[in-house]
């Protein structure tokens, strides 16, 4: 029944078609020719312009067809759409489902080839079908130009010869051939780059500008930035003059740490301004690039990039107890200012550098940062492939700015990229298993709060009950089944009395299962399974809802408490063991290579991982060989691929992996990167802006010594950082967006979500700045807190926050991030997805914003705290309202703000002294109501909040009186603010 | 929860500089001040979201019901009946070969479904007997047992069938939708979903906008609570108190906004502020049913206990649409019943039957059916056989490979039945698409080619279908 309808030559005249003025310029010209019919003299011409319809053909009719027509015309045979083959002259000339020939040899405007190409005729449907990958008007006046030649077909032999004839005139013209591997095809092998998509693999440029910015610093000459910028700086216009010193150390503070600068930092940095901009500004990112918060923020980045989340996603959601190691590694790998490469290195094979280093094997959580699971549904070959090309394709997008997934299935369309190279890069990590592995904790990591296991044990105590009282339950209705059934209690009774001699120990999983235990013996016995009564006997839906939410639960401890134990969430050299399904952290093997399959990579035909291809060893990127010269060996031992691998990722000749780190650190303080798609450098990627500051950038990095310190130092003393926002560069006629591009203007950006939490929590003074340790729970939405979250068999626990205000008052890169439930705070903000790397953020303004910052109880209590604490810092009103503007927007008010804002409290006090606010408890308990999945009843349990027992609320406006609660409204006000949320 | 997936990162979009009427994600004109309104009406050409013409204009359906049986129905008992399974009742099954998961481990019987079947209507559709309701509008349903999906897990199969790619983090079908043809009401987002108390597996990314632009997202309505988070002020806070500090931010904001007139984001989000004021009147009237006639709340099955909930997402549902809103979701279950089949579809039949019934008999008295394309479906079907898991009684696990779909109004070939599963229910075997191919039919439908909706993102044109599919000629009436 289904009908070919992508390349039936005949199909039905669409109206759109007309509608779209799709005709370019030089396709109206061979309409106009051939609607004229065209002459033979005519003819003759223009095929003696074009060459020779022969050359043609080999030139661009052929890999036009491959690459626009043979994946649905010709590359399977039981595939061929429409029937139409188009591999050879004769199959094209025999036609398709509709009957007439594919083309008629010297007539364009008779060819159905043609006429479906043109996208505009009214009996054939347009092709490509896609409209993206429509023709390009010269390619359609190819296919025009080869038809009325004649549509000559040379053979394999003929065409080669034609090739040599003209390869270098061709070359000059087409691009380069780049040698890689090898693609699945020769046509792919051969194909010819445009030279400019190759900017990305080509060894990094020489400069004039030498090493680094100590010849500036020294008087000598221009910032090399700046200089580099010059290159591409519109004529005619002055850039804007440098920014003020407040708005500079607001700007730089944002920048390096994530928060903003205090009123006394920003008092300093004006006076010591006025003498030496330079040496204060110098000043400045010393201090800022030696404060803790500065890993912090910088991790906030790189996190962003690897996709880091405290869960697994998908199904089950389970959390990841150990992964917020990883997340102190990253913050202490910047504070130290570890080399990028060694950086490099250990996320990609520490566990090899130094198996019994915790800070080498926690490094290694990178590898385990996508989400994954392993459900007892799914065919465990493909959960292990999933986890395969999730790391394959991870390493090239977070290193080497490459989306390698594109040549999973087929060779990359566009870059030199083939599928070998794919599977090659994955037969890196063939050996690689996940394990949550033990690393003892080191002193730097942070281990307070540990007590808080106290509460998810007081969880697993109610399971357990629950469990056991249910087990009860199912004794007594074993009785009953005896009774109504007519049979014989006597050796289930027997079985009962010998388990429960034996202590409980009936169960495997931590709770007494006496009931379990005694079928399980009978059936060892050899009684017949209708003697005895079957799994939970006489349930009823609740019941069977309770047995479940409390198996599931405790299922679901075993990761939580994970997080207090000194394990890593890591990876090891092994055989893939085997699996059904993963329901509890896993650990090392005692011999890792002993069970198991020792996976030999092949190239997954399609990328199915039961379509197995060609075997494929352990490899690099080949072809950065030919463009930069490096070249890398993988071992085939197990162990050590990953080194190896990583060495040739960090290799300093390595031009995609030191322009990428570069165009990251640039995006970070630009807002714009250098390379518009800081995750591909490919040739569909955007071209960079400045090329040769990215490479200037990149070879001064390595030459630095891989030093991010020095990059931000480099980078930020530049004029171009620099420059004011405003737009102070009157009289061009530039929009401010191609201004900001150019670099002739500071560009302002939104704060990101963390950071206007973060501005927020250091305004009130509330922020507790202690560095890293286990996850916190910050207070969220309440609502959004209580909403039941199903995960496979039972809901999810409630987001009960940590009872403490200092607990919850941390940084917002410590909260528990679960791939199942976001901050909607955070979401609204623009906070990524942990599901895909996030190569730059996005800063949209919609209306949910307004509700999570205006309306939200989290702005009330900052709005509340910040009001006490300008009344306790301050003695006169005006002096309170100045200090306002002083901790959120680092300036001070005018007198007229200062008048509006005195009005504004005035008018509010009244009003707050007439508003009730009803006291908010927190909620013990929270009521699940579920369809239970095994009857279609509905049941409902109560779940108990048990941190919420000890729970000491923010301030709260009860807790205030009419004159705070109506300072808190300006406050509330500033903090909504325009200036507040953005850096200029 | 709330994994709302923005996909923020969106290195494409950069290129696409905001108008000040982007923001609104569909609240926007009539709830902004006159000036406002003036100001915007000069961009409007610049609106995303302002109703467009489709690829197709001569389509009929211009809105879309989609009522998502959320945790996979059972094509089985429900709408592909399966007198074989009489036959095989009890007999063991195996299932052999690479695709074998844990699923399968220990015995496994056949089960055959216990409701009996009817011919329905005019056309005569095989309908189990408890859709009693639904039998009334037999022949305006187009029922599809073609379809096959990718995954055997909830969350997967659920983004496959949302979204079109199993993993998640592209944009739902509403938000390409809602791309394609804008929103003829500028009041209300285009993409309106009714989720259950409890989201369904894989949370909110089941209504992302993926890499569209954010307007594009689905906008949950919560069933209990506040509708939308934080809408309203914290209790103790009047309107008028609200306004006050409103009247604050407005102020500063202009006096700031006046030293950088070139930074429109700048007034795009004093705007929003308004526009969110207003907001907080109109979503809880929208959502008011009080004010609908009695007669039609009861054909909902409105009030009773079994089809309350539903009838008022169906009621609800069709209040949207004729205001407008071009894409609504409503989801329903779970209808994962692995065990006790009988009684657990029973009652989540019993808990759409009515509703639904009443839903299509509704929008068809008021000339809307035609317009509306109206999709039941689940993310898979289920087995036709059983392991010997906790209860005793039989249910189905999960079948990526066989289930059935039904379409109505909008254009589909009301009154047919398309496609075939093989005599056991095991897997389509006749008229046998893709869930691509089901995505690409349903855009069509709509008067949209899905290889001619694409957005570029990552370096490559993406689209609803991934890689592209064909239209099932065979829906489409």
């Amino acid at each position: 029944m289904k009908k070919e309808s992508l390349f039936l030559w005949h199909s039905p005249a669409v109206s759109w078609d007309n509608k779209q003025p799709r005709m370019n310029r030089l396709h109206s010209v061979h309409r106009l020719l051939f609607s004229f019919a065209l002459s033979s003299a005519a003819l003759t011409q223009l095929v003696a312009a074009a060459d020779d319809a022969e050359a043609l053909f080999v030139r661009r009719i052929q890999p036009l067809f491959s690459e626009k027509c043979i994946a649905c015309h010709g590359q399977e045979e039981v595939k061929i759409k429409g029937g139409f083959d188009m591999r050879s002259r004769e199959s094209i000339l025999a036609g398709g489902d509709s009957g007439e020939p594919g083309l008629v040899a010297g007539k364009p405007l008779e060819s159905p080839l043609y006429l479906a190409s043109t996208r505009e005729h009214e009996d054939w449907e347009a092709m490509p079908p896609k409209e993206t990958d429509k023709l390009y008007a010269e390619a359609l006046g190819w296919i025009e130009i080869w038809i009325a030649g004649g549509a000559p077909w040379p053979d394999a032999t003929r065409a080669v010869e034609i090739t040599k004839a003209n390869e270098a005139a061709w070359a000059a013209e087409d691009g380069i051939i780049v040698k890689t591997t090898g693609g699945l095809s020769p046509d792919w092998t051969n194909r010819r780059y445009p030279t400019e998509g190759l900017w990305g693999y080509a060894p990094l440029a020489t400069s004039d500008f030498g090493s680094g910015i100590s010849d500036w610093e020294k008087g000598k000459g221009e910032h090399p930035v700046d200089a580099l910028i010059a290159k591409h700086f519109p004529v005619g216009v002055t850039p804007a003059p440098a920014a003020d010193a407040r708005t500079f150390i607001r700007r730089a503070t944002f920048d390096l740490t994530g928060l903003p600068p205090t009123p006394e930092e920003i008092a300093a940095f004006e006076a010591e301004s006025i003498p030496n901009p330079q040496s204060a500004i110098r000043n400045l990112l010393d201090r800022l690039l030696e404060s803790p918060h500065y890993g912090e923020r910088m991790a906030q980045h790189w996190l962003d990039v690897v996709r880091y989340a405290d869960s697994s996603g998908f199904a089950n959601d389970y959390e990841r107890g150990n992964a917020w190691r990883y997340r102190d590694y990253v913050v202490r790998s910047f504070n130290t200012d570890k080399p990028y490469d060694q950086f490099i290195v250990e996320q990609i094979a520490g566990d090899e550098l130094d198996p019994a280093d915790p800070e080498k094997v926690i490094a290694t959580g990178f590898l385990r940062m996508g989400p994954w699971e392993l459900t007892g549904m799914e065919v465990a070959k493909i959960a292990r492939q999933r986890f395969l090309d999730e790391v394959t394709n991870s390493v090239g997008e977070v290193f080497i700015a490459h989306s390698l997934q594109c040549a999973r299935c087929h060779d990359h369309k566009f870059d030199p990229v083939p599928t070998v190279d794919y599977y090659s890069i994955q037969a890196v990590f063939a050996t690689t298993q996940l394990v949550e592995r033990p690393a003892p904790f080191l002193p730097n990591e942070n281990t307070e709060g540990f007590g808080e296991r106290a509460y998810l044990e007081k969880r697993r105590a109610e399971y357990l009950a629950t469990l056991a009282e249910l087990d009860r339950i199912l004794l007594e209705n074993a009785q009953a089944w005896f009774r109504e059934n007519g049979k014989d209690p006597s050796g289930w009774n027997a079985a009962v009395e010998a388990i429960a001699a034996q202590g409980e120990k009936g169960g495997n999983r931590g709770f007494s299962e006496v009931f379990g235990a005694a079928r399980n013996r009978l059936m060892k016995e050899g009684v017949a399974e209708s003697d005895f009564p079957p799994k939970l006997v006489g349930f009823t839906p609740e019941q069977f809802g309770l047995e479940r939410v409390a198996r599931k639960g405790l299922e679901r401890l075993r990761w939580e408490v994970d997080r207090y134990e000194p394990y890593a969430l890591a990876v090891y050299n092994g055989a893939t063991p085997q699996m059904k399904s993963v329901n509890s952290p896993l650990r090392l093997p005692k011999n890792p290579f002993a069970a198991g399959e020792l996976e030999q990579t092949c190239i997954l035909t399609g990328g199915d991982p039961f379509a197995s291809g060609e075997k494929v060893k352990p490899g690099i990127l080949s072809v950065l060989s030919s463009t930069a010269g490096l070249d890398g060996a993988v071992p085939e031992a197990p162990e050590g691929r990953r080194t190896a691998f990583a060495k040739w990722v960090a290799h300093p000749d390595n031009p995609l992996t030191t322009r990428a780190i570069v165009n990251r650190v640039w995006m970070w303080h630009f807002g714009e990167p250098l390379a518009g798609n800081p995750n591909n450098f490919g040739s569909t990627g955007k071209k960079p802006t400045h090329p040769e500051l990215l490479d200037w950038l990149a070879a001064t990095f390595v030459e630095s010594g891989w030093s991010f310190k020095e990059l931000h130092r480099t980078i930020m003393t530049s004029e171009a950082y620099r420059r004011s926002s405003g737009l102070e560069v009157s009289g061009s006629k530039l929009s401010r967006e191609e201004l900001e591009k150019t670099y002739a203007a500071f560009k302002p950006r939104r704060l990101s979500a963390e950071e206007l939490r973060d501005a927020m929590l250091a305004a009130t003074g509330e922020l507790n700045p202690a560095l890293g340790g286990i996850p916190n729970r910050p207070e969220i939405n309440l609502e959004a807190a209580m909403q039941p979250r199903q995960v496979m068999g039972t809901f999810a626990s409630a987001w009960v926050p940590n009872p403490l205000r200092e607990e919850r008052h941390r940084r917002s890169l410590y909260a528990l991030k679960l791939r199942g439930q976001a901050d909607p705070m955070m979401e609204v903000f623009n906070a990524p997805t942990p599901d895909f790397s996030c190569e730059r953020r996005d800063a949209s303004t919609v209306t949910p914003q307004v509700f999570a910052l205006f309306n939200s109880r989290a702005s009330l209590g900052r709005s509340l705290a910040l009001a006490t604490r300008v009344l306790r810092e301050t003695e006169t009103d005006e002096a309170a309202i100045d200090r306002i503007f002083a901790l959120l927007l680092g300036r001070t008010a005018t007198a007229a703000e200062i008048a509006t804002c005195l009005a504004h409290w005035r008018e509010m006090t009244p009003v707050q002294e007439k508003a009730v606010y009803p006291e908010v408890t927190p909620p013990l308990t929270v009521r699940r109501e579920a369809v239970e999945e095994n009857t279609g009843e509905k049941f409902s349990f109560d779940e108990r909040l048990h941190a919420y027992a000890d729970f000491v609320p923010d301030l709260q406006p009860g807790a205030c009186d009419a004159r705070t609660r109506a300072l808190a409204d300006v406050c509330l006000a500033l903090l909504n603010s325009n200036e507040f949320a953005y850096v200029y | 929860m709330f994994t709302k997936r923005y996909f923020p990162c969106a290195g494409a979009r950069a290129l696409h500089v905001p108008t000040r009427r982007e923001f609104v994600y569909g609240l926007g004109a009539s709830l902004g001040s006159v000036a406002l309104t003036s100001l915007l009406a000069a961009e409007e050409k610049a609106n995303p979201l302002a109703p467009k013409e489709g690829h197709f204009p001569g389509a009929k359906a211009k809105n879309v019901i989609f009522l998502m049986m959320e945790g996979g129905p059972s094509h089985i008992d429900t709408f592909d009946p399966k007198p074989m399974l009489e036959k095989m009742h009890l007999k063991e099954f195996v299932r052999e070969g690479k695709q074998k998961s844990a699923m399968e481990s220990g015995k496994r019987y056949y089960v055959r479904s216990p409701f009996p079947f009817i011919k329905a209507g005019q056309s005569g559709a095989d309908m189990a007997t408890n859709w009693s309701h639904l039998a009334k509008v037999a022949d305006e349903l187009c029922f599809f047992r073609g379809c096959t999906v990718d995954s055997v897990n909830h969350p997967t199969a659920m983004y496959q069938m949302n979204t079109g790619n199993r993993f998640g983090g592209d944009p739902g079908l509403g938000s390409w939708v809602n791309y394609g043809l804008g929103s003829v009401n500028q009041d209300l987002p285009g993409f309106i979903v009714l989720p259950e108390v409890s989201y369904p597996q894989g949370g909110a990314a089941n209504w992302s906008n993926g890499y569209l632009p954010a307007q594009f997202q689905g906008t949950p309505l919560r069933p209990k609570g506040s509708p939308i988070l934080d809408l309203a002020p914290p209790p103790g806070v009047t309107p008028e108190h609200q306004r006050k500090n409103l009247d604050l931010i407005a102020k500063l904001n202009s006096e700031h906004a006046a030293t950088r007139p070139d930074h429109e984001e700048l007034v795009a989000r004093m705007d929003s502020y308004e526009l969110a004021f207003r907001m907080q009147m109109q979503v809880p009237e929208t959502l008011d049913l009080s004010k609908e006639d009695e007669k039609t709340k009861e054909q909902y099955g409105i009030g009773k206990d079994t089809t309350d909930a539903f009838g008022r997402k169906c009621l609800l549902a069709r209040k949207l649409v004729e205001k407008g809103v071009r894409f609504v979701q409503l989801y329903h279950g779970s209808w994962d019943s692995h065990d006790y089949i009988e009684r657990a579809h029973g009652n989540l039949v019993a808990g759409v039957d009515q509703p639904i019934a009443a839903l299509i008999a509704d929008l068809k008295e008021r000339g809307l059916l035609e317009s509306t394309l109206v999709v039941w479906c689940g993310e898979f079907g289920r087995t036709p056989d059983n392991g010997v898991r906790g209860g005793t009684a039989y249910g189905r696990d999960h079948n990526p490979n066989a289930m059935t779909i039904w379409l109505a109004g909008g254009g589909c070939k009301a009154g047919h039945t398309i496609g075939a599963t093989d005599e056991l229910g095991m897997e389509a075997v006749e008229g046998k698409a893709h869930v691509r191919d089901f995505h690409v039919t349903l855009l069509r439908l709509l008067g949209l080619d899905d290889n001619k909706l694409s957005f570029y993102h990552a370096g490559r044109f993406k689209q609803l279908s991934q890689f592209g599919g064909t239209v099932i000629q065979d829906l489409i009436a």
